[in-house]
């Protein structure tokens, strides 16, 4: 039948890059990415953290289609920063966020395993 | 290009810890970053399960694809997988899957001799890694009853003269591909409720009120307090977010006696799994993918460069 195959889901095709940007022609300091293989997972956690920022005027993001395995983010910032900018310490601060959290955890636990 | 941090520490309290389940609390982040860790538990963190299998002898009572299609649900201790190879990028065996990085052999191979109907069970299927097993449910700190006499999963039954004999291929492989794959019985979480009642407004209240108040919750969040006569609450987290002990409230024409505010910075977290890994390894896995999924979607550096140089040109035909 002319269903997709699974694998299409979360395997980026060969050629294709991961991310691709492209910088809004007609707004200054807007621009769109584009993330091949990705989900809400991954595009409403970066646009929470976007929204912290006080430099970003806007940031979303956008599944297309539920059979086009991409998401879209649309960010603008002030001239202070730049969407790459934001983009990518958004990215950084989350990266942290996670190694803190694994930390806690890794604590935690050790704490409740000794308790046992 | 640093700019300032706005990263987060959250914090995490344990509060029960059992093999394949486990409770805890997450504080200080958004709901992004638990459903993130939710989905990614269900869907993302990988396990081994059978993919391939060979049938060499099959005259039992159910057909082949019914048969392999049980024999991939059954959960394989998966301790092993995050370090193994996904088959698809695997090296070593050019693709066809069959290798030690990215495969495990089982064998299966049942006759029934007697006219006692036989149990297939996964405890029949041999492994080549020792490491990667049938999921044995008879462990004592697991919450299966251990006293009904364990057989393991039953495949399928045979009765005299059926025999059944097959080889079968497991790999790494996400709960997104397929649901066998996924690690995750239930992983749900929820917000921490707050819940304040007014006891100025609460004294106005006869004690048949009170009851009532208290019995219109569904679920037993409220209680009364047995010598005070006072309304208390018992359990927040019984709390289902139904609204009713506010409609009750609204009803009584005492709208406020009763507020409930959800905390939006904090979650309960329980977490069930399969048993193909245990429950914190699960939620650790699960950070571990997230981050490295993070570390895929950063920008590349041509992709940098190619603005900078478009950047300049922009410069230009912007009249810079």
């Amino acid at each position: 039948m002319n269903a997709p195959d699974r694998y299409e889901r979360f395997v980026v095709p060969e050629g294709v890059k991961k991310v691709s940007y492209e910088r809004d022609t007609k707004i200054m300091n807007a621009a769109t990415f584009t993330v091949e293989r990705e989900d809400h997972t991954i595009g409403n956690i970066v646009r929470m953290q976007l929204h912290r920022d006080e430099n970003v005027l806007f940031a979303g993001y956008k599944l297309p289609h539920p059979l086009q395995y991409k998401i879209l983010f649309r960010i603008q910032t002030t001239s202070q920063s730049s969407p790459m900018q934001a983009y990518n310490q958004a990215i950084n601060d989350l990266d942290k966020e996670l190694d803190h959290l694994k930390n806690q955890f890794e604590t935690e636990l050790a704490k409740h395993t000794r308790d046992y | 290009m640093e700019g300032v941090s706005y990263q987060r520490f959250p914090r995490i309290k344990i509060r029960e810890v059992k093999e394949d389940f486990m409770k805890f609390e997450l504080r200080d982040t958004d709901a992004s970053i638990a459903n993130a860790l939710r989905r990614i538990m269900i869907a993302e963190v990988p396990t081994i399960a059978i993919d391939l299998v060979e049938i060499e002898v099959n005259s039992t009572v159910l057909n082949d694809e019914f048969i392999s299609h049980r024999l991939g649900l059954v959960p394989l201790t998966s301790e092993r997988a995050m370090s193994m190879r996904f088959s698809r990028d695997c090296d070593a065996c050019d693709g066809d899957g069959q290798c030690e990085y990215c495969s495990v052999e089982f064998y299966l191979r049942v006759k029934c001799l007697t006219d006692q109907t036989l149990d297939v069970t996964s405890k029949d299927l041999l492994s080549s890694d020792h490491t990667v097993v049938p999921v044995d449910y008879s462990d004592v700190s697991s919450g299966f009853d251990s006293n009904s006499t364990n057989k393991g999963i039953i495949i399928v039954k045979l009765r005299r003269g059926q025999e059944l004999r097959l080889r079968a291929i497991a790999r790494k492989g996400i709960g997104k591909d397929h649901a066998k794959w996924s690690p995750a019985a239930t992983v749900t979480f929820m917000y921490e409720p707050e819940i304040y009642i007014n006891e100025d407004m609460m004294e106005t209240l006869s004690l048949q009120e009170k009851t009532e108040l208290v019995d219109s919750s569904p679920t037993k969040v409220f209680g009364i307090d047995p010598e005070s006569k006072q309304v208390i609450v018992v359990e927040p987290e019984a709390y289902t977010y139904d609204d009713e002990v506010l409609k009750k409230a609204e009803a009584m024409g005492k709208p406020g006696l009763v507020e409930i505010h959800a905390k939006e910075d904090s979650f309960i977290f329980t977490v069930e799994t399969t048993g193909a890994v245990k429950a914190s390894q699960l939620v650790l896995n699960a950070i571990e993918v997230l981050k490295q999924k993070l570390d895929a979607v950063r920008l590349s550096d041509d992709t940098v460069e190619a603005d900078d140089q478009f950047g300049e040109l922009g410069a230009h035909m912007r009249g810079g």
